[in-house]
């Protein structure tokens, strides 16, 4: 209430603030006072201060017909004209900018003769309500300026600056620093810092003072600061260093060198009043390039456009003043109205970085007006065409995923990101993954190009906790190429621990779900499971998938405690073979034979078998096998012709072909 | 030759003594079959009075009639004992069918798809190993943007490319903007992707990867409006009817206005207050959804799209926490979705 005149009370500041600017996430009341803790977005630093609020709520809180008004507007109040201090300049400032690319402003100034104690009670006060300790009446000055105009400022003794002299430059990697909290660092480089021409570095920049220049009880003569710095090598150096103080927070984000003038102000107000003491320097203003206020241009009819209603231009232009932009009204006459209405709005220096551009205007008018206040509109309707391959991808994707479930299985979603040492334990080799240049885990490290790896995993860390284990993954693999975005390519890998016939059902039983039956069987060369116990899947002489149990030694490197056996299928051909259903034929009315026999197994391969039964008689519907002893498997012929009856003697002639063909 | 009445009178005796439906149809068969009693009375009707025929004729019937209806009683009577007879322990567990899982993320991404299908929105698929021009030059994220540096997103160690610049994980779905602008070459676009994201973040209550999903919608007059409406209209679908959503504005770099979407609390019914006392999970009734906004005119652009002419809208949300925000879920921490185990998994 320092700055703002309003009739509204603390809870419905908190409701309308909240919907059209800050976001106000509780009111406390402490006493007679309540505290607002505001979530400020980053694009709005300007307005992480109680001034910034107080100016929101000017123009915010009529809208909700509540009376809001500014009592003064510090930016204007405190200017170098103002300047109380008449400074008898006993003390010298020496000041160096290395690198203009740094710092954009430089403000300071020596106040000497101060006498150290605690601050009023009401800096105290608030101070505290917002969670800062309150130290002594120079520090908490610096404390006072950032919640008060979101500007960080530091107190340095200015005794304990050799030479008084100050070079801001940028830092060497490995440079020694002890910052005012005691810590010490090795700093990674590229820092600002200021030193004292002896190589002592005395501030952080932007982050914290050095101890070896803090302000003590003893201390009587104050350096006071303020700048503006580059956001980016701030954020770098609190990020790299860990130290996140709430003034770091603030310079990472770009802070208005122009709102440096008042903080300026307004501190040295502050401090003679508060120690005492008097201006003992020149002021020192290194101010390169000065911030000009820019100019958008914004037509009424894009406002409506945009937002979906019209909005009276008197609304508009109130909203926007009292956010402290200046606007012009132009109109060009030859044009219906309002569509040559448009608006040359001044954009305040604080808001530089964030207005740029008419949508920038036409946010600031939506959100003050209401977006509470506009209509809900589904989005015109409009056939939009799904490629072909999406809209399969996605289907067959949920159909496997629930046949897999209803028949027992369980979905894992793993990271894409694996660790160097699963895929050494699975026999992979790394430098044939992507890997990722800044990890923060060895478990994360390089793109899977193998689900497998990481179904394996899950098998191991859910040992004993499950008799048996069924589960799947269906997701994207990444083959790295040349020059290029790796290769994504959906897969479906299954992983049981049951064994090699239960494993081989749930794929075919996959394959008779989705209507799929182009793929045989193949004996091939495979690395990740064992040679004898394991097939390739193909399809039109293609390898699309592959099961079988994974390799004794890969089992021992992941302390398995039993067998485990994996499917991996390409999804590629799940998607390009998939059908509804299968065509339909007429059932067999006519007359089914079926005959039993017993054959040895020895020399022989099941699957040839079958095969060579098939093309050896046309006669033969289907095949069972009824019984399995030793080497010996009692089969089960079927035998009919759709067209007529057939008799035992023909069904049994045709079981003899079959047995010489094989 | 017994009167019919004598006839009744033996055939209700034996009835009574019978206990079983098997000696019952062997009643049956002993007095309503081909030869049986009454039958064989009616063969004798030659040796009966001419005068005399009719009436033993229909006293006959009668006697069959009732016969037949006494069986049938017994037969009823007998069912009911023999179906009280079998007892069974319903409460002895049942047959056990296999009852497999999915992970909680499918369930989400095919109900979010259906919501956002039914108003004409395909779902796509686009690079998750992107370029960081489709993850940030395109969505007006200059290179001096934090969410840019080493601690927002994860980078591959791999050339760049030469116009594109470094590989990364994508760090949001937005990066799917640019690649739908350019796969449609001109507007109107109405999309939805839903994917894995990374960020460097894994702690107690977040992990590296995540799913995402994103809509956009561009086109002629679109407007705030449409925005709003349609996150209205998902919102109720996915979470209810008589849930409320709200916009506050947020700030992000390819929308512009951008909002944040928060939804009325299912807790408190938006009211903010649970017996008196404040609610737990929301403030003042409103619980986060996510972000939102107008595509930002340079978006626009990057995709070869004239922003003077077209408009439009896009939000990303987080698939897990608005899964996690469904009522009846009851799951609150998104690491339990990604430790793998199985005892977690198999729930859903």
């Amino acid at each position: 209430m320092e700055y703002l005149e309003t009739d509204a009370d603390p809870y419905e500041m908190q409701k309308y603030l909240s919907l059209s600017g800050p976001s106000i996430e509780t009111v406390e009341k402490v006493g007679d006072d309540y505290v607002f803790d505001i979530e400020i977005t980053s694009n709005r630093i300007d307005m992480a201060s109680v001034f910034g609020v107080a100016q929101e709520a000017q123009a915010i809180l009529p809208q909700f017909g509540k009376k809001a008004k500014l009592k003064f507007n510090p930016l204007e109040k405190y200017t170098f004209d103002n300047l109380h201090a008449e400074p008898v300049p006993t003390h010298k400032l020496d000041v160096t900018i290395e690198d203009p690319e740094l710092c954009s402003r430089f403000t300071a100034m020596v106040i000497s003769d101060v006498q150290i104690k605690p601050s009023s009670e009401i800096i105290k006060r608030r101070l505290e309500l917002s969670d800062i300790r309150s130290l002594n009446n120079v520090i908490d000055i610096s404390n006072y300026l950032m919640l008060s105009l979101g500007q960080p400022t530091h107190m340095f003794d200015f005794d304990q600056i050799k030479d008084q002299k100050m070079i801001l430059r940028r830092s060497k990697k490995g440079e020694k620093m002890t910052t005012l909290d005691g810590k010490e660092f090795s700093l990674p480089g590229d820092d600002i810092i200021i030193e004292d021409g002896s190589g002592r570095i005395i501030d952080l920049c932007g982050i914290m003072g050095g101890e070896n220049s803090s302000i003590t009880e003893d201390t009587r003569n104050v350096l006071f600061f303020v700048q503006t710095y580059n956001k980016r090598h701030i954020r770098k150096t609190s990020m790299t260093t860990g130290q996140r103080t709430m003034a770091a927070t603030y310079f990472e984000k770009g802070l208005d060198p122009e709102r440096v003038e008042s903080a300026f102000v307004y501190g040295i107000d502050l401090l003679l009043e508060a120690t005492g003491g008097h201006a003992s320097s020149e002021l020192v203003d290194l101010y390169p390039h000065k911030r000009e206020e820019k100019k958008v241009k914004v037509y009424l009819k894009d406002i409506h456009r945009v937002i979906g209603v019209t909005i009276d231009e008197k609304k508009v232009t109130a909203i926007l003043e009292d956010l402290g932009f200046t606007v012009k009204r132009h109109e060009n006459e030859e044009l219906a109205y309002p569509d040559g209405v448009y608006f040359e709005v001044t954009v305040p220096t604080y808001r530089t970085d964030d207005v740029d551009i008419k949508e920038d205007i036409i946010e600031e008018v939506a959100r003050v007006y209401g977006y509470y206040n506009l209509p809900n509109n589904i989005s015109p309707l409009i056939y939009i065409k799904q490629p072909h391959d999406m809209e399969m991808l996605f289907k067959t994707i949920s159909k496997s995923k629930h046949y897999l479930k209803h028949i027992g299985l369980h979905e894992f979603i793993n990271y894409s990101m694996v660790s160097e040492e699963l895929l050494k334990n699975l026999g992979m080799d790394p430098s044939k993954h992507l890997k990722l240049s800044n990890t923060i885990s060895k478990e994360i490290e390089f793109m899977r190009r193998s689900l497998a790896v990481s179904l394996v995993k899950n098998i191991k860390d859910n040992q004993g906790k499950k008799d048996i284990l069924k589960i799947f993954e269906i997701a994207k693999i990444y083959t790295p190429r040349n020059e290029d975005l790796p290769e994504e390519q959906y897969v479906l890998t299954i992983a049981v621990t049951t064994d090699f016939f239960d494993l081989k059902g749930i794929v075919e039983g996959l394959m008779r779900e989705l209507n799929i039956n182009n793929y045989t069987y193949e004996t091939k060369e495979t690395d990740l499971l064992s040679q004898n116990t394991s097939t390739a899947i193909m399809s039109e002489d293609k390898q699309v998938g592959r099961l079988g149990m994974l390799r004794k030694e890969y089992a021992e490197n992941m302390a398995l405690t039993e067998d485990v056996y994996i499917a991996e299928i390409d999804f590629d051909f799940i998607q390009n073979n998939y059908s509804i259903t299968k065509p339909y034929k007429d059932p067999i009315t006519t007359a089914m034979v079926k005959l039993d026999a017993t054959i040895d197994m020895k020399e022989r391969v099941y699957g040839e078998l079958e095969k060579k039964a098939y093309n050896a008689s046309h006669l033969l519907q289907d095949i069972e096998i009824i019984d399995r002893y030793k080497e010996n498997l009692t089969i089960r012929f079927y035998f009919a012709d759709p067209s007529k009856n057939i008799t035992e003697a023909e069904a049994k002639h045709e079981l003899e072909t079959i047995l010489k063909q094989i | 030759m017994k009167s019919a009445k004598e006839l009744l009178q033996h055939f209700q005796k034996q009835l009574a003594a019978i206990t079983s439906l098997n000696t019952l149809e062997e009643l049956k068969i002993e007095y309503l079959g081909r030869n049986g009693r009454i039958n064989q009375q009616l063969k004798n009707i030659t040796q009966i009075d001419p005068s005399e025929r009719r009436e033993f004729g229909q006293e006959l019937n009668t006697l069959k009639e009732q016969i037949t209806q006494e069986i049938e009683l017994k037969r009823k009577k007998l069912l009911q004992i023999e179906s009280t007879k079998q007892t069974i322990d319903t409460t002895l567990p049942a047959k056990s069918y296999p009852k497999g899982s999915l992970h909680l993320v499918t369930y989400a991404i095919e109900e979010i798809s259906h919501i956002f299908e039914k108003i004409g929105f395909i779902r796509m698929s686009y690079p998750e190993v992107e370029w960081e021009f489709f993850s940030f030059e395109a969505l007006n994220m200059p290179s001096d943007h934090p969410a840019r540096d080493d601690f927002e997103t994860f980078f591959m160690d791999y050339e760049p490319h030469k116009e594109h610049g470094k590989m990364v994980l994508t760090p949001h779905t937005s990066s799917g903007q640019n690649r739908e602008m350019r796969r449609l070459g001109k507007p109107p676009i109405r999309m939805i992707n839903i994917a894995k994201t990374y960020r460097p973040n894994w702690d107690a209550s977040h992990v590296p990867m995540f799913h995402q999903f994103e809509g956009l919608c561009v086109d002629k007059r679109i407007n705030i409006t449409h925005l709003k409406g349609t996150i209205d209209y998902f919102a109720k679908q996915f979470f209810g009817e008589e849930r409320e959503t709200r916009l506050r504005p947020f700030h992000f770099q390819f929308t512009e206005p951008s909002f944040e979407v928060d939804i009325t609390c299912d807790i408190c019914q938006g009211t903010g207050k649970v017996n008196g006392e404040k609610c737990r999970l929301c403030k003042q009734g409103w619980l986060e959804l996510g972000g939102t906004g107008m595509v930002h005119p340079n978006v626009l652009k990057a995709g070869g799209i004239d922003p003077d002419e077209y408009t439009g809208w896009a939000f990303g949300f987080g698939v897990e926490r608005v899964m996690m925000m469904k009522p009846g879920i009851g799951l609150n921490n998104m690491r339990l979705l990604y430790d793998g185990d199985i005892r977690v998994l198999e729930q859903f």
